[in-house]
C-alpha cells in the first residue's frame, strides 16, 4: 500500500525527470547564454528566487539550479522532507514552465489561458488581498465530475469574491458552459499542464516578497507571510495523481489547505489535507479550512436599513403586528456553539410567516442567533444581544425597545406592503453580526420563531440562560480574574484620565463594565480598552498594583504615576468629565455624599454636582472626591479602603431608591445591617451639614463612629 | 545663585522619513527636542516648506496669486513655477477636482497631471486627494504605481482607507504613506498601529493628525500635536515617534476671514491680505505645536514661513 | 506645587460658618484650591495658617496687573495640562520719532469687534523712546489718552522716564526699561509711581541676575523683556523664562515676558503676524507689532481664544437663528448645538454648500452633539422649549427642520414634540452636509 510520503517522493521525481527532460529539449535549441525571464517581473524565477535566493536569467543558470532543486528533495521521512519536497517539485514545475517562455514572451496566449501574471497583476491582487475586499484565492486543479457542477463552484467563489485560478480539466468544464474567464473577472485559467501551477505558486510567494518585504533566500519568512497573510486553498479533484500529491505538499508547507473529493490513497490530516467527498460542499469546506472570511457589503431586505431610522416611531395605527414581550413570550437570545453545529448564513424560521396574521395582532416571536467562532467566548454573548436594539431600529419602519425577554417590536405596515418577512429579521442580524464582529464570528445562523408554544418553551430554556449571566455576573469579583482593562474613550476631552475597569469597578461614565472592555479589546485590539495585567501587587486593600500603575502612567502620557483602586483619600482614581456620579467626603459626619447629574440641587457639602464635578473632571486626582458610575455604589469595592459603602450618608432620593435594592445587600453581606438605605439621607430630609449630622446621629449611622477619614 | 539653564532634550527622537530622490530628497522628522527648540539641542532637520498646487485653486484664486502662476497651463506648469519658489522643499498636488460630487476627474487624468509634474520638477512630492474614500484609495493605487521609484508621500490614509492606501502605497509600491486621524491622540496612535500591523514600515509613515484654521476649534490642534510629541519624546512612545506634515493651505482658505470679499467685509481691507496672514498664523503656529512640515498655498506666505524657520533654526 | 483642597481644609476652622459666602468650609477650601477664591476670604483662618497657604498655593508665575489687564499666573507648560488663564495681549508701538504717530495711535483702534463673547482689540501702546525727551513726553500722554488701553512706556533713561511717568501717572503705565546700568534709579521710580517695572537684559544670565536684584531691592511687580537680538535668541528668552518659572519652579524667573515683534521684524507685517502667532502659543505675554490690521487681528484673535479656552470648558456661541447664505423665513431649518466648534464646522459647511438654510442653534450646555445627547442636554424637551422661547414657528414659515444624523435616534420624539414640522434626518458627519442639502434641495 502506498504512503502519503512514498507518493509525494514519487511526485516530486516524476515532475523533477519532466524538468530535466524540458531542459534537454530547449537545450537542443539554445546556448547557455540564452535569456530566460518570465515577462515583466523584477522577481526573476519567483519560487526559485524566493526558496534559494538565486537570480535566474539564462539558461545556463537553470540548469545549474536543478542541482539545488534536488538537494531539497530530502527523503528522510519526516514531515519535513513532504514539505521541502513539495516546495521543491514547485520549483522543478517553474523550470518547465520557464523552458516554455525562453524565446517566446507569450506562449500561453492569454485567451484564455494565462500562464505568468506580471508583477503589476500581482499587486493588482495583492491590494485587495490585504484590504479583505479579495478575502483569499482559491486553486482548481483537475476536473469536477460534471461541467454544471465545476461552474457553480466557480460562480459560488466569485459571488463570494474569492480569487479563482484554474489548472487542468475545469478549464474547458467552465468554458463550455459560457463562463467568461480573466483577470477583470477574477476567474485565471493557468493552464492545463499540472505545471503551470507554479504560476500561482509564484503569485503568492511575489506577494510575500512585494508585500511582506522578505528576503529572497528567507524560505522561513517566506512560510512565516503566506501562512499568516495569503488566504489561499486548492481544491483538488479525483483522480489525484503523485505530481498533485507533491504539489499539494508545497501547497500545505506554505499554509494553504489541500480540499479534495479523493479517497484512493488519500489521507486526512487535520486543518491541511481534507477530504470532502461531496464536490458541492467544497467552497464551505474551503473557506472554514483556511479560515476565509467573507465581506458582508449589503443586507438583502425589501425596506432601507440606515442609522436614520433609528429614532422611528410606529403608532398603532401604522402597525401591521408587534411582538409584545409584556403580553405574549417574546425573547432575543445569542448563543455560541461548535462551528459544526452552525451553518453559515442560515437562516430559518419556525411557524407561521408575517403573512400569516391579523394587522395589529400580538405574535410570540424569538430570536435566536447561533454564532461560532475560534475566538468566540460565551461573555460576548450579552454584548452581541445587547446590539440587537440598535440594528433592528435601523431598519425602515421597524421599532425595537427593550431586551431579553422583555421586547416589543413593531413593523410597520408599508414595510410589511414593501414584502418584510421574518426571514428579513434573520438577514439583517445575520449581515451585521458577521460584519461588526467578524474578528470573533466565523459562522453565524439565525432561527425566527413565531410558533407560540415552541416560544414559550424556548423562554424557559432562554430564561436559564439569562440566570446563568447573571450569576456570572455576581460571582465575577476583583480578586477572580487575572486582568483589567483600560479604558481611554473619553481621552479627547480629559486628555490625562484613564478608566481602570474592574469586574467590581465598571468606568465611571457607567457605560462600560468589565464584560464590556474585554469584548471592546478582543475586537478592537489596538483600540481604546487594553489588558492590564493584574501583577506586582502592592497592597491589594487599597487596590494597588504595579501593572496598574504601569498602565496609568503609559496610557496617560505621563501625567499620573500611581493609583488605587479602592480608595478615594489616597491617590484616587481620576475623573474624565462624563461620570454619573460624583461622591466626595462630609467632614462633619465623617462620611461622603453621593450625587448624580440628574441632581441638581445642592449637597450638605455645599456644592452642587456641576460644582463638585468642575473641581474633579479633567484627569487630575483629587482626594477626597472621585467620579464613577451609578454600579458601583453597591460594589464591595466603594473606597473599601475607607470602609466601605456605610461611609455613604447622603445620595439624592431618586438615585437612593435607583440603588437601594443592590445597596442593602452589599450592606447585609459586609456588616449585616437591615435596610441600609434608610440610614442614609436625601434632600428631602435636608441639605446642610449640620442637620445631616443630626438626621445620622437619630438613625445610628455606622459612618459616625469609623474612624475619621482625614 | 546664577540661572540654572536645564535643556529639554530627550533619549528618544522623531523617526526620520525620507521624501523624494537624488539631489532634492528631503528627510523630515529626527529631531529630540519640542518644536523649534534649537536652543535646547541641534535639529538636524529643519521643518520643511511645501506648496500646495490644487488643480481648482486657480478658479478663485486671489489677483497675486493668479498673478503668480500667469500663464501656467497645467499642473506641471504651475508646479515648475512653484518650484523656483525660494524655500520651498517640495511640491503638493491637491486633486480637489477628483471629487464624484464635483468635477470627477478620472484617477487616470490626475495620474497623468501628476506624472506630467513628475517629470517637469525634480522636488519630492506629496499627493493629496479629494477627501472621497473610494476615489482617494483609487487615485493613490494608481499615482503610487505610476510613480514607482520616485519616493512620493500619499496623503493620505484613513481609518476608513489605510488597507487599501497603505496596502498599495506603502506595500506595494514602496512609496510613503500618510496616516490621516482627526485631532485625537488615540486616533492617531491606532492608525499608527494598524498601518504598522499590516506590514507599512516606521519610517514610511508620516503623521497628518488633522488641523483646523486659526480661531476654528484650532485648541484641539495645539493639544492634540503637542500631546503626541510629548508621548513620543517624553514616554518614547514608538507608535507616535513618526513626523507630522500638516496641510495648511487646505484649511485656511476656505475659511471666510480669507474669503469673504472686500465689498461684503469693507472694514476687513484687503481680501489677499487677509488669506495670507491666515495661513502664516495657522502654519506657525502648527510649527510650534508640532509639525515638521506644512503645506502652504501662497507665495508671500511660502516666503515668511520658511524665513522664520530659518531665524529659528 | 499647589495644595489639594483636602489639605487646605485641614487647617480651616471647620465651622460652616458661611461668612466667606460660601456655604460650607469644604467647599470653600476646594475653591481656594482651585484658585477660584483666595484664601484672605476666610475671617476666622490664622495669620500663621494664611502665610503658610499664600506661599503654597501662590502659582509658580505671578499674575501682574496692568490698569484692567492681568498678565502671567500660569501653571502649566500645556494648555491640555489643564488651561491657560491669562490671555497674551497685543500692543502696538509708537516713537517718539515717529512722524506718523497720531494716525497710528488713531488706526490701533480701528480694530474692535466681538467674536464669540469676547471683545477683540489691542489692548496696550507701547511707546519707545527715541531720543527726543519733549515729543515723549507728548507722545505718552496721547498715549494715555487712547480710551480702554494700557500704555508701556519703553524708556532706558531715568530721567526721560521720570518726567513721562509724572506725565501720565494716573494710566497707571509699565516702566519697561530697567536695565543694569539703571537698574537703581528705575526701580525707585517704579516703586515711586506704584507701576510694573520692565527689565532688560542682553543674555538670559544677565536678565536672571538683574531680575534678582531688582526683588532684593524689594520689587516683586515686574515683566522681564525677550531679547529683541534675535528672533531665535528672542523665543529662546520666551520658552526657557516660562520653562524656569513652571517646570522648575524657580520664582526669580515667575513674571509675564515682553516680547517686541516690531523690533525683531521691522517692516515687515507678514513677519509680524508670524511672530505673534509663535509667542501666542509659546510664552509671550505681551507681544508688541508695529500696527495690527484686521488682516493680522483675524486670525491672531481667533488662535489667541482657541488657546486661552478652557479645556474643561467649551466655547458656547449664543442660541438662536443663524440665517446662512441669505436664507429667509421660507427657507430649511437645521438645528444642533452651542458647542463653537460645531458651530463653525456646521456653519461652514452649510455655507459651502449655498444652500439657503437657517441655522438654529439651541442651548445644549456647550457640548458637541453626542456628548450634549448622552447628557440629556439635547433631547426632544431641549429642542421644543427652544423652539418655544425663541418662537422659531412664528419667525420662520418653512416647516422642515433636519435633525444631525447622529441624533437620529431622537426624530420619533421630536416629531411627537413638534407636530407641525417635517423632521428630516440630517447626515452623522458636517462634511456630508453639502451634498445632503444639495441634494434636497
Amino acid at each position: 500500500m502506498a504512503t502519503l510520503f512514498g507518493r509525494v517522493f514519487s511526485g516530486s521525481d516524476e515532475m523533477y525527470r519532466l524538468a530535466q527532460e524540458a531542459l534537454d529539449d530547449v537545450s537542443k535549441r539554445f546556448a547557455d547564454s540564452e535569456p530566460v525571464a518570465f515577462p515583466d517581473t523584477a522577481y526573476y524565477l519567483a519560487c526559485i528566487y524566493a526558496m534559494s535566493g538565486k537570480k535566474i536569467t539564462n539558461l545556463g543558470e537553470l540548469k545549474e539550479i536543478m542541482e539545488w532543486i534536488k538537494s531539497q528533495m530530502t527523503r528522510n521521512n519526516k514531515t519535513h522532507d513532504i514539505f521541502t519536497s513539495g516546495v521543491a517539485t514547485a520549483c522543478a514545475a517553474e523550470v518547465i514552465e520557464a523552458c516554455k517562455y525562453i524565446g517566446n514572451p507569450d506562449p500561453y496566449g492569454h485567451d484564455p489561458l494565462w500562464g505568468h501574471c506580471t508583477d503589476a497583476e500581482v499587486r493588482e491582487l495583492g491590494v485587495p488581498l490585504v484590504t479583505g475586499d479579495i478575502p483569499g484565492f482559491v486553486v482548481f486543479i483537475g476536473s469536477a465530475p460534471t461541467d454544471e457542477q465545476a461552474l457553480a463552484l466557480v460562480k459560488s467563489y466569485q459571488s463570494k469574491s474569492v480569487f479563482v485560478f484554474m489548472v487542468g480539466g475545469i478549464i474547458d468544464q467552465v468554458k463550455r458552459l459560457g463562463m467568461k474567464t480573466g483577470f477583470n473577472v477574477r476567474v485565471v485559467p493557468l493552464g492545463y499542464d499540472l505545471w503551470s501551477v507554479s504560476h500561482v505558486v509564484s503569485v503568492a510567494i511575489r506577494a510575500a516578497l512585494i508585500f511582506g518585504a522578505v528576503q529572497p533566500g528567507d524560505y522561513d519568512g517566506i512560510r512565516r507571510y503566506t501562512f499568516d497573510r495569503v488566504n489561499a486553498v486548492i481544491n483538488a479533484f479525483a483522480p489525484v495523481d503523485d505530481m498533485t500529491v507533491a504539489c499539494g505538499a508545497g501547497a500545505i508547507s506554505l499554509g494553504f489547505p489541500v480540499v479534495t473529493n479523493e479517497t484512493e490513497n488519500m489521507w486526512r490530516v487535520p486543518k491541511s489535507l481534507i477530504i470532502q467527498e461531496d464536490v458541492d460542499k467544497f467552497v464551505e469546506t474551503s473557506l472554514e479550512a483556511r479560515g476565509i472570511k467573507i465581506k458582508i457589503t449589503n443586507i438583502d431586505i425589501p425596506v432601507a436599513f440606515a442609522n436614520a431610522f433609528e429614532g422611528e416611531i410606529i403608532r398603532r395605527g401604522d402597525m401591521q403586528f408587534e411582538a409584545d414581550g409584556s403580553r405574549v413570550d417574546c425573547l432575543e437570545l445569542v448563543r455560541t456553539r461548535e462551528a459544526s453545529e452552525v451553518e453559515d448564513h442560515k437562516i430559518e424560521v419556525i411557524g407561521p410567516d408575517f403573512d400569516e396574521f391579523e394587522v395589529g395582532s400580538k405574535i410570540s416571536m424569538a430570536t435566536i442567533v447561533d454564532v461560532a467562532g475560534k475566538k468566540m467566548q460565551s461573555d460576548f454573548e450579552p454584548v452581541f444581544e445587547r446590539k440587537f436594539h440598535a440594528y433592528l431600529n435601523c431598519i425602515e419602519g421597524v421599532m425595537h425597545t427593550g431586551q431579553r425577554d422583555m421586547i416589543r417590536i413593531r413593523v410597520s405596515k408599508d414595510t410589511y406592503e414593501a414584502g418584510f418577512r421574518a426571514k428579513h429579521f434573520g438577514e439583517v442580524l445575520y449581515a451585521k453580526i458577521k460584519s461588526e464582529f467578524d474578528v470573533v464570528v466565523d459562522k453565524c445562523q439565525v432561527t425566527i420563531v413565531t410558533d407560540p408554544a415552541k416560544v414559550s418553551e424556548l423562554r424557559k430554556e432562554a430564561n436559564e440562560i439569562y440566570d446563568k449571566r447573571d450569576e456570572r455576573l455576581l460571582s465575577l469579583t476583583d480578586e477572580n480574574v487575572n486582568e483589567f482593562y483600560t479604558c481611554i474613550m473619553c481621552q479627547s476631552f480629559s486628555p490625562s484620565h484613564v478608566c481602570i475597569v474592574t469586574p467590581e469597578r465598571l468606568g465611571l461614565c457607567g457605560a462600560v463594565s468589565w464584560l464590556d472592555a474585554k469584548a471592546t479589546h478582543e475586537l478592537d485590539p489596538s483600540g481604546p480598552c487594553q489588558v492590564v495585567e493584574k501583577t506586582g501587587v502592592i497592597d491589594e486593600e487599597i487596590g494597588k498594583w504595579d501593572s496598574v500603575n504601569d498602565a496609568v502612567r503609559k496610557y496617560s502620557q505621563g501625567a499620573l504615576e500611581v493609583v488605587s483602586l479602592y480608595s478615594i483619600m489616597e491617590d484616587p482614581m481620576t475623573s474624565c468629565g462624563c461620570f454619573e456620579c460624583i461622591c466626595g467626603i462630609e467632614p462633619f459626619s465623617n462620611g461622603v455624599v453621593i450625587v448624580n447629574r440628574e441632581h441638581a440641587g445642592l449637597t450638605p457639602l455645599g456644592m452642587s454636582f456641576s460644582e463638585m464635578a468642575s473641581m474633579t473632571g479633567g484627569g487630575v486626582q483629587t482626594p477626597g472626591f472621585m467620579g464613577h458610575g451609578k454600579h458601583f455604589i453597591a460594589s464591595k469595592k466603594f473606597m473599601k479602603a475607607e470602609g466601605g459603602v456605610q461611609r455613604i450618608v447622603w445620595m439624592p432620593k431618586a438615585l437612593k431608591d435607583q440603588v437601594a435594592e443592590k445597596l442593602n445587600a452589599t450592606a447585609q453581606e459586609l456588616y449585616g445591617i437591615e435596610n441600609f438605605t434608610d440610614m442614609i439621607a436625601d434632600e428631602t430630609v435636608t441639605d446642610d451639614a449640620e442637620a445631616l449630622v443630626e438626621f445620622l446621629t437619630e438613625k445610628g449611622h455606622p459612618a459616625l463612629s469609623l474612624d475619621p477619614l482625614m | 545663585m546664577p540661572f540654572k539653564n536645564k535643556p529639554q532634550t530627550f533619549s528618544a527622537a522623531i523617526k526620520p522619513v525620507e521624501l523624494g530622490t537624488g539631489d532634492k530628497a528631503i528627510t523630515i522628522g529626527g529631531e529630540n527636542v519640542l518644536p523649534l527648540y534649537s536652543f535646547d539641542a541641534p535639529i538636524e532637520n529643519a521643518p520643511k516648506v511645501g506648496v500646495e498646487i490644487s488643480d481648482t485653486m486657480l478658479e478663485t484664486a486671489p489677483a497675486r496669486l493668479k498673478e503668480f502662476y500667469a500663464g501656467c497651463e497645467t499642473m506641471a506648469d504651475m508646479a515648475k513655477k512653484a518650484a523656483e519658489l525660494p524655500g520651498v522643499s517640495f511640491i503638493c498636488l491637491h486633486f480637489e477636482s477628483a471629487d464624484p460630487n464635483g468635477a470627477d476627474t478620472s484617477a487616470d487624468d490626475c495620474v497623468a497631471a501628476a506624472k506630467a509634474v513628475s517629470e517637469a520638477v525634480d522636488l519630492p512630492l506629496v499627493i493629496m486627494g479629494c477627501k472621497n474614500n473610494e476615489k482617494d484609495s483609487e487615485l493613490f493605487n494608481k499615482v503610487s504605481d505610476a510613480l514607482q521609484g520616485k519616493n512620493i508621500l500619499v496623503l493620505a490614509a484613513k481609518e476608513e482607507t489605510y488597507k487599501a492606501v497603505g496596502a498599495s502605497a506603502g506595500l506595494a509600491f514602496n512609496q510613503k504613506v500618510g496616516a490621516e486621524s482627526s485631532v485625537d491622540i488615540n486616533l492617531a496612535k491606532q492608525l499608527n498601529v494598524l498601518m504598522t500591523q499590516l506590514g507599512v514600515k516606521q519610517d514610511s509613515i508620516v503623521m497628518n493628525v488633522g488641523n483646523a484654521a486659526a480661531g476654528y476649534g484650532f485648541e484641539y490642534v495645539v493639544s492634540t500635536m503637542e500631546r503626541v510629541r510629548l508621548a513620543a519624546l517624553g514616554q518614547n512612545d514608538t507608535t507616535l515617534q513618526m513626523p507630522i506634515m500638516t496641510p495648511v493651505a487646505a484649511e485656511t482658505w476656505g475659511v471666510k476671514e480669507a474669503i469673504a470679499s472686500e465689498a461684503d467685509m469693507p472694514e476687513w481691507g484687503d481680501v489677499e491680505e487677509r488669506g495670507v496672514d491666515m495661513e502664516v498664523v495657522t502654519a506657525t503656529a502648527v510649527l510650534a505645536a508640532g509639525s515638521d512640515a506644512v503645506i502652504l498655498r501662497h507665495p508671500e506666505s511660502i516666503a515668511t514661513v520658511s524665513k522664520l524657520i530659518s531665524e529659528l533654526m | 506645587m499647589a495644595l489639594k483642597g483636602l489639605d487646605i481644609f485641614k487647617l480651616s476652622p471647620k465651622t460652616n460658618c458661611k461668612e466667606c459666602g460660601v456655604p460650607t468650609c469644604m467647599a470653600f477650601c476646594m475653591k481656594v484650591a482651585q484658585g477660584a477664591l483666595p484664601i484672605e476670604k476666610c475671617p476666622h483662618m490664622g495669620a500663621d495658617v494664611i502665610a503658610k497657604l499664600s506661599e503654597a498655593t501662590a502659582p509658580p508665575m505671578k499674575t501682574i496687573q496692568v490698569g484692567d489687564f492681568k498678565m502671567g499666573g500660569e501653571t502649566v507648560l500645556a494648555r491640555h495640562e489643564k488651561t491657560f488663564v491669562s490671555k497674551n495681549l497685543y500692543a502696538v508701538s509708537v516713537s517718539d520719532a515717529d512722524a506718523d504717530a497720531d494716525a497710528k495711535l488713531a488706526e490701533m483702534t480701528k480694530v474692535d469687534y466681538e467674536r464669540i463673547g469676547e471683545r477683540m482689540f489691542v489692548e496696550m501702546v507701547f511707546v519707545t523712546y527715541a531720543g527726543n525727551k519733549d515729543a515723549y513726553v507728548e507722545l505718552a500722554k496721547k498715549a494715555a489718552a487712547v480710551p480702554g488701553r494700557a500704555v508701556i512706556l519703553d524708556v532706558n533713561c531715568p530721567e526721560t522716564a521720570e518726567a513721562a511717568l509724572e506725565a501720565i501717572k494716573d494710566a497707571k503705565p509699565v516702566l519697561n526699561g530697567a536695565t543694569e546700568e539703571n537698574a537703581e534709579a528705575m526701580n525707585a521710580l517704579a516703586v515711586k509711581y506704584g507701576v510694573v517695572l520692565g527689565v532688560k537684559a542682553d543674555s538670559l544670565d544677565a536678565l536672571y541676575d538683574l531680575t534678582a536684584k531688582i526683588e532684593g531691592l524689594g520689587n516683586k511687580n515686574l515683566v522681564l523683556n525677550a531679547s529683541t537680538a534675535s528672533i531665535k535668541a528672542a523665543f529662546q528668552f520666551a520658552v526657557e523664562i516660562r520653562r524656569a518659572a513652571v517646570k522648575n519652579t524657580d520664582r526669580t524667573f515667575g513674571y509675564p515676558v515682553i516680547v517686541n515683534a516690531a523690533a525683531l521684524a521691522a517692516g515687515d507685517k507678514t513677519m509680524q503676524a508670524a511672530l505673534a502667532s509663535l509667542f501666542t502659543l509659546k510664552y509671550g505675554s505681551i507681544i508688541v507689532m508695529e500696527g495690527m490690521n484686521y488682516a493680522q487681528a483675524l486670525p491672531l484673535y481667533g488662535l489667541r481664544q482657541n488657546i486661552y479656552t478652557d479645556p474643561q470648558k467649551p466655547m458656547k456661541v449664543e442660541p438662536g437663528i443663524y440665517p446662512l447664505n441669505g436664507a429667509d423665513e421660507n427657507s430649511v431649518c437645521a438645528v444642533t448645538v452651542d458647542f463653537a466648534l460645531t458651530y463653525f464646522v456646521v456653519s461652514g459647511e452649510i455655507e459651502r454648500s449655498g444652500v439657503p438654510c437657517n441655522l438654529l442653534i439651541s442651548d445644549a450646555g456647550g457640548y458637541s452633539v453626542l456628548t450634549a445627547w448622552a447628557a440629556g442636554k439635547l433631547s426632544a424637551s431641549s429642542i421644543a422649549k427652544f423652539f418655544n422661547e425663541m418662537d422659531i414657528a412664528g419667525k420662520i414659515k418653512n416647516r422642515t427642520l433636519i435633525l444631525p444624523g447622529k441624533v437620529a435616534v431622537l426624530k420619533g420624539e421630536v416629531q411627537d414634540k413638534l407636530p407641525d414640522w417635517n423632521i428630516v434626518v440630517g447626515p452623522t458627519e458636517a462634511v456630508q452636509l453639502v451634498q445632503f442639502l444639495k441634494d434636497y434641495k
